[in-house]
């Protein structure tokens, strides 16, 4: 692989592609940030020094439009990084150009969240396709370092080792590969639970749900606030991509809830639309802001605080178990759990564990546990589905996932018990559990 | 000649953690370094014998004293167990190694847990910073004053600049070194941000002054952590040795140690050192003890050093007081990268309390873990190549309690 001194970002005005700019300007690159005018090329800038709290790390960025600069910074790039709206058309007409700029040994990515690498290449020269990949950055680059690499079938394998040893060196991220398929490993993961807790809260309420899946069951955010925090559309975009392309024993888990197909209609798209909301929007009244919840079955806003959550005692009781470290305990103790509610979570939480390992496999989407636990506990700020296994018990999970009709992944079966699954030397596994 | 210490080895949380944000009580913090520590070192917690635990401030920051107690909630076994909390701000951590350690010279016990821990992510920079101030002599040096310790880091520079002159460039580097050094450990704090030479060098909207010439670039940040120790007599680390197949030479040992307590007040210390070379004399009196102790006649008997870099400007003190250059010359240690990855004398090669982070309790708690990882060639991509000796220095307050060991195979 050549040296990575030069990389142009495209879209670089976007929050991923400032984003993923100030990563390769803090790993010491010298970075061209290109968009439709400098103006919005200078927005990808201040974005970059405010993720990286320096001013001066502008001194590696230079700036750039694509009418004027395209071709000279792509003909000077050893990386090429394309970070554009996620439309496949857009993206392989800049591909077009691209491949007419370039020199033959650079390396051409992009940071798409979810569609196909092998289409984007399509029709583009030998060079290009051998040189072409996904890297797939979760956002904010500067704090998320969960990131996957995407090779489609063409590209030169000895490049994806060496990206991925680039990436976790120069650039402090926690890569794994990922094959080719819609969404990748984490979002396909990720996104399956958070659709399914979304189709769970029109029965079940959304702040329960929120509450039920919180913080305590291995995650930073509650699954609904994170898919308000990532935007309605972007959810719609994703769980359709996966629902439309492909098959597999969570099939129905993707089908968008028609309450959301609504809602994005009349243009609520979660946090990015403060005015309409998502699952949840804060009004001000008085001076004070007030958090409202949605009802799906409605359409309406309540005041949370009149829509009590009802505290589970099992819940709590993991909760507390957490605050003072005792996670193993807590874990034991959400899987004994007994009751309507804690069948409920056991089904979402060993449902992750089964979808998530089931994903490990030659024809799948990655190839070894690791892959998967690192991408959701770097990528998700989620409890690695092995994390949760160590901690209720190999015998207990597959007690579970049999109870719930849910197929037991081939990595549990091979396992011992009493064999950790988890070995990751420097992660501390406590740090996903929130009290 | 005392009877020996071995260091068996310890655990370190992640100090990039927020453990507020996790909704944690400290007893947490203390049970995964426990846990850790024991899964490390692979010691039963009934061969534990007694337990001490640094801590400067839980009271004010987590509204909770009496730490040692909360060992003994770790682990059914150790109901029981004699703890101790100590106490002497950011040296806590090195104050409760050494009473451990001095159980174990005396024949009290075998083998000693030692934690050091600090939740300080629980209130704002300012809060925090006031706490801090109860490090000085709060009435006299912090009371009403906004962030009074970066203040009087900053004097220490001034008084190295009135007597020797000083640039703000050379601590510029100090903390770029501490930055790219903390790059390669996975438990650093900082192992993700962002900083340069160029920006260290800046005072801008990100890098503002924090008091006199320290900017937020020469601080060491608001961090929550918790490190574990264990210390052994002779009998034990012989027996742990024989279980693993090891031979007692190959168990690293506390070589020396220093302790020295210098007036409280900054001024007061500044006062009884006019005529003296060094800047901070009871620092350097704690670091010959430890040389003398360990049997090594200079600097030069240790392969690395892991110091008290609260400040870049304490740093650049231990530069001279360690001997790495004469007095008033550390400059030229930064100069010609003598004190970087692949130098002469690498320091913070974890990234020091600028880089790794300074959670004031555990830190002389990781100093040493840090110097026991370097000595016996666990640090993967911080590990200094060869390492058979390292020095650690740990200071309370504005230089006042110092605390320096030696570590590794005499």
């Amino acid at each position: 692989m050549i040296p990575i001194q030069k990389v142009v970002v495209l879209g670089a005005n976007g929050t991923m592609g400032a984003g993923s700019g100030e990563v390769f300007a803090a790993g010491g690159c010298d970075v061209v940030f290109l968009a439709r005018t400098v103006e919005k090329a200078h927005e990808g800038l201040v974005t970059a020094q405010n993720l990286a709290k320096s001013v001066r790390i502008a001194d590696r960025i230079s700036l750039g439009t694509y009418d004027q600069d395209l071709e000279e910074a792509c003909s000077k790039a050893d990386l090429i990084f394309e970070a554009l709206a996620e439309d496949m058309e857009l993206k392989k007409s800049f591909f077009a150009k691209v491949d007419k700029f370039r020199r033959p040994d650079s390396i051409v990515a992009t940071v798409s969240s979810g569609l196909s690498i092998a289409e984007m290449a399509l029709g583009r020269s030998d060079s290009f396709r051998r040189n072409f990949l996904g890297i797939h950055l979760f956002n904010p680059p500067s704090v998320i370092v969960g990131t996957e690499v995407i090779p489609h079938k063409e590209t030169d394998p000895q490049l994806v080792r060496e990206i991925v040893e680039l990436l976790e060196r120069r650039f402090g991220r926690v890569a794994i590969v990922a094959a080719d398929k819609p969404a990748f490993a984490g979002n396909r993961v990720g996104f399956k639970v958070l659709n399914e807790v979304a189709q769970l809260a029109e029965e079940h309420g959304v702040a329960f749900m929120d509450y039920l899946i919180g913080p305590y069951t291995g995650r930073a955010m509650p699954p609904l606030a994170t898919i308000d925090l990532v935007g309605w559309d972007v959810h719609k975009a994703i769980v359709d991509n996966v629902y439309a392309h492909t098959n597999d024993e969570a099939h129905e888990a993707f089908r968008l809830p028609a309450y959301m197909d609504d809602l994005i209609a009349h243009g609520h798209l979660g946090n990015k639309t403060p005015q309409f909301g998502g699952f949840y929007r804060r009004v001000k009244e008085g001076g004070q802001t007030i958090q409202l919840v949605l009802d799906p079955k409605t359409g309406a806003y309540k005041d949370i605080r009149d829509d009590g959550v009802r505290k589970v005692p099992f819940v709590e009781e993991v909760r507390g178990l957490h605050h003072v470290g005792r996670y193993r305990e807590a874990l034991r103790r959400f899987a004994a759990a007994t009751g309507p509610e804690a069948e409920l979570a056991h089904k979402v939480i060993f449902g992750y564990v089964s979808y998530a390992l089931n994903r490990v496999g030659e024809q799948e989407v990655v190839r070894e546990a690791r892959d998967i636990d690192r991408i959701m506990g770097f990528g998700f700020n989620w409890a690695p589905p092995t994390v949760l296994v160590d901690l209720i018990g190999l015998e207990e999970t597959i007690r579970h996932l049999e109870k719930h009709e849910l197929p037991v992944p081939k990595v549990l079966r091979d396992a011992r018990p009493g064999q950790r699954l988890f070995r990751e030397p420097y992660v501390n596994i406590g740090r996903f559990f929130a009290g | 000649m005392a009877a020996p210490v071995y260091v068996l080895g310890g655990y370190q949380t992640d100090f990039a953690r927020n453990w507020k944000k996790e909704n944690k009580h400290i007893v947490a913090m203390i049970r995964e370094a426990v846990e850790g520590g024991l899964e490390a070192t692979q010691l039963e917690p009934k061969d534990i014998q007694v337990g001490h635990v640094g801590n400067f401030a839980a009271e004010l920051y987590a509204m909770q004293g009496h730490l040692g107690a909360f060992l003994v909630d770790v682990d059914p076994t150790f109901s029981g167990l004699p703890t101790a909390r100590h106490e002497a701000a950011c040296a806590s951590g090195s104050i409760a190694i050494l009473a451990a350690s001095a159980e174990i010279e005396a024949g009290r016990y075998d083998l000693a847990l030692v934690v050091g821990v600090e939740q300080m992510k629980t209130v704002d920079p300012a809060k925090g910073g006031e706490f801090l101030g109860t490090a000085a002599w709060y009435e006299k040096e912090a009371k009403g004053i906004e962030f009074p310790f970066p203040k009087l880091f900053g004097r220490l520079g001034d008084e190295y600049d009135r007597r020797y002159g000083l640039k703000d460039e050379h601590l510029a580097h100090i903390s770029a070194v501490n930055y790219s050094n903390a790059k390669r450990n996975p438990l650093a704090q900082t192992r993700n941000w962002y900083m340069s030479e160029d920006q260290a060098r800046c005072v801008d909207k990100f890098n503002t002054v924090i008091g006199g010439r320290i900017k937020i670039s020469d601080c060491s940040q608001v961090t929550d952590g918790a490190v574990s120790l264990f210390l052994a007599s002779e009998k034990a680390a012989a027996e742990y040795a024989k279980k693993r197949g090891l031979s007692l030479e190959r168990i690293p040992r506390i070589l020396g140690w220093g302790h020295r307590t210098a007036p409280i007040e900054f001024d007061a210390k500044i006062a009884e050192s006019k005529n003296n070379p060094y800047v901070l004399p009871h620092t350097r009196q704690a670091i010959l003890d430890a040389f003398r102790r360990a049997g090594i006649a200079d600097v030069w008997g240790v392969q690395a050093i892991e110091t008290h870099d609260c400040f870049t400007t304490s740093e650049y003190m231990a530069i001279d007081h360690f001997g790495i250059t004469a007095p008033g010359e550390s400059w030229k240690a930064i100069e010609d990268g003598t004190i970087e990855m692949g130098g002469r004398m690498p320091i913070n090669p974890s990234g020091g309390l600028i880089g790794c982070g300074h959670p004031v309790g555990a830190t002389g708690v990781r100093q040493v873990l840090d110097a026991y990882k370097q000595v016996t060639n666990q640090c993967g991509d911080y590990q200094v190549e060869g390492a058979r000796r390292v020095a650690t220095l740990n200071i309370g307050g504005s230089g006042t309690t110092t605390v320096s060991f030696i570590v590794g195979f005499a």
